[in-house]
């Protein structure tokens, strides 16, 4: 994250919010503000609540209690926000022009526009040759990149991903891991990002945010918050790059 | 599919199949195994055929049971699908109309005939009548369970997207997704359509299966041969015109 961004007002900010379903609370207590252009990695044992505070902070789950904002507007070109899904979802109906196209509907755009605006991400994901497949025809990794560029097109305030690697193969998540560093100098948004690889998390973010058991029958709750002070290029080969995993390991080990 | 042969090999033994029957059939007739009263010789249906066309009357009789069909087709369609579409959207329409439709549902087409005479009188719109209603039970069933079995991820998706509106989702997600299982509905409507569509002309109205009531109360067997043949023709025409359209429709699956 630069200074200047720090300044700007946040693109997001949830302030003491708890989850749950029905009457049973799974999740309590988080707080995140987000600037823009920062990127948030948040870690945790599978069935901590990652997915579902992820879908609480788009909106598309209410909280149980406490707030979360999302000041940016839905303006004429663009969205508050996007989402990437774990698994791509893409519309197997839709051409892979049409499922990038998705999110600019409904927008003040004409049709060449539209056009243009879902070649571009399609472009940085390599695949602008693709437009005009069926989804069916793209390999795993090929489909993931398109519902990355569906979530680019619109040109969010904030984009969330929810593991958006791990059903990927080890080398095609590298892969995608390094387009994603690309990435983050192209685009204004902030990102909150879903993993359960902790390796995955201080390679990509600013911080990182682990979620971890509350103890007896208490919901999860945020167990640490680590700052990553490492420039965004090759990670992997500085020296607290691995000290720092393990770190995270251990955090995560004693809950 | 057998083991073993070729798709020459397999019409090969199709046609043998097939004539080895018309003549087994024809040689029996001629022998006199089989009483003449029963059964036309399969070698005078070209002909009768032929005088039917001469008199105009195929012509006559078909295009009758066509619009029967095609508006009782249609019309069941459009209202079994919408409302099998309307059941899985929408939970209080689901709840309040699923008792109705378990009443309603096990009674055959041919029940409504007196209804359909006594509502209708004994005109084409009675036939309608009747075709239309096993047409909407198979695209109800069909589009209700298509709609029902959607992945939920999808709705996720277009409500992550900007498409949370109803008739956003109901374009984008619904109908498109549903296609296939709406599409598959439909056909089977159109096959259940032509085996209404004799029954439900037998009691006056014009059509194939008035021609055939007459033809059999004189014995002439060869003119119910020939409108026997004539819906197996019109069936499977419209089954491959369905079909091309449908794939065309569904092309995107894998
Ligand atoms: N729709 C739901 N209804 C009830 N419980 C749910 C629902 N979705 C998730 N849960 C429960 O909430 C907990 C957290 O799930 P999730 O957020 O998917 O975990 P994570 O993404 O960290 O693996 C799990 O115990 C899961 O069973
Ligand atoms: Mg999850």
């Amino acid at each position: 994250m630069t200074d200047s961004s720090m300044t700007m007002p946040p693109v997001l900010s949830a302030r003491n919010v708890s989850l749950g379903f029905d009457d049973t609370t799974i999740l309590a207590g988080v707080d995140l503000t987000l600037h823009p252009q920062e990127f948030v990695a948040v870690v945790g044992a599978s069935g901590v609540g990652k997915s579902t505070l992820l879908r609480a902070l788009a909106g598309l789950l209410a909280p149980q209690s406490g707030r979360v904002e999302i000041p940016a507007a839905i303006t004429r070109d663009s969205r508050a926000w996007s989402m990437v899904f774990q698994a791509p979802r893409l519309f197997p109906w839709r051409r892979v022009q049409g499922n990038v196209e998705l999110g600019l509907e409904g927008l003040s755009l004409s049709k060449a526009e539209r056009r243009r605006r879902a070649l571009e991400p399609l472009a940085l994901v390599g695949l602008d040759e693709f437009a005009e497949r069926w989804p069916h025809t793209l390999s795993g990794g090929q489909q993931q990149r398109v519902g990355i560029a569906r979530a680019l097109a619109v040109q969010p305030r904030v984009l969330f991903m929810d593991e958006p690697f791990s059903a990927l193969d080890a080398i095609t998540r590298r892969r995608l891991q390094q387009e994603l560093v690309e990435l983050r100098r192209r685009t204004e948004a902030a990102i909150v990002f879903i993993t359960h690889d902790i390796e995955e998390a201080v390679l990509l973010a600013d911080r990182v945010m682990v979620l971890g058991n509350g103890g007896m029958d208490q919901p999860a709750r945020v167990v640490e918050i680590l700052e990553v002070d490492m420039p965004l290029d090759d990670r992997r080969d500085y020296p607290e790059f691995a000290p720092l995993v393990q770190r995270v390991e251990t955090i995560i080990g004693s809950y | 599919m057998m083991v073993g042969m070729t798709r020459a090999q397999r019409t090969l033994y199709s046609v043998l199949g097939l004539t080895g029957f018309l003549l087994f059939w024809e040689l029996s007739l001629r022998s006199g195994l089989l009483p003449g009263s029963l059964v036309p010789l399969p070698s005078s249906i070209p002909g009768v055929l032929w005088l039917e066309l001469l008199d105009g009357i195929w012509f006559d009789v078909v295009r009758s049971s066509l619009s029967h069909y095609s508006v009782g087709v249609l019309l069941g369609s459009t209202l079994g699908i919408a409302v099998g579409i309307s059941a899985a959207l929408l939970p209080r329409f689901n709840a309040a109309h699923a008792w109705l439709a378990r009443l309603l549902r096990p009674i055959p087409p041919l029940a409504w005939i007196p209804f359909a005479i006594i509502w209708f009188g004994i005109n084409p719109s009675a036939a309608a009548f009747i075709i239309s209603i096993g047409v909407f039970w198979i695209n109800y069933f069909a589009s209700y369970s298509a709609v029902h079995s959607i992945d939920p991820g999808y709705d996720e998706v277009a409500r992550a997207f900007g498409q949370q509106r109803f008739l956003a989702r109901l374009t984008k997600v619904s109908l498109p997704a549903a296609a296939p299982g709406i599409l598959s509905g439909m056909r089977a409507g159109l096959g259940q359509g032509w085996m209404t569509v004799v029954a439900a002309e037998l009691f006056g109205i014009p059509g194939i299966g008035q021609r055939m009531m007459e033809a059999s109360s004189l014995l002439a067997t060869d003119i119910v041969v020939v409108y026997m043949l004539t819906i197996a023709a019109l069936y499977a025409t419209f089954d491959f015109l369905f079909m091309v359209v449908q794939r065309r429709l569904l092309r995107w699956q894998s």
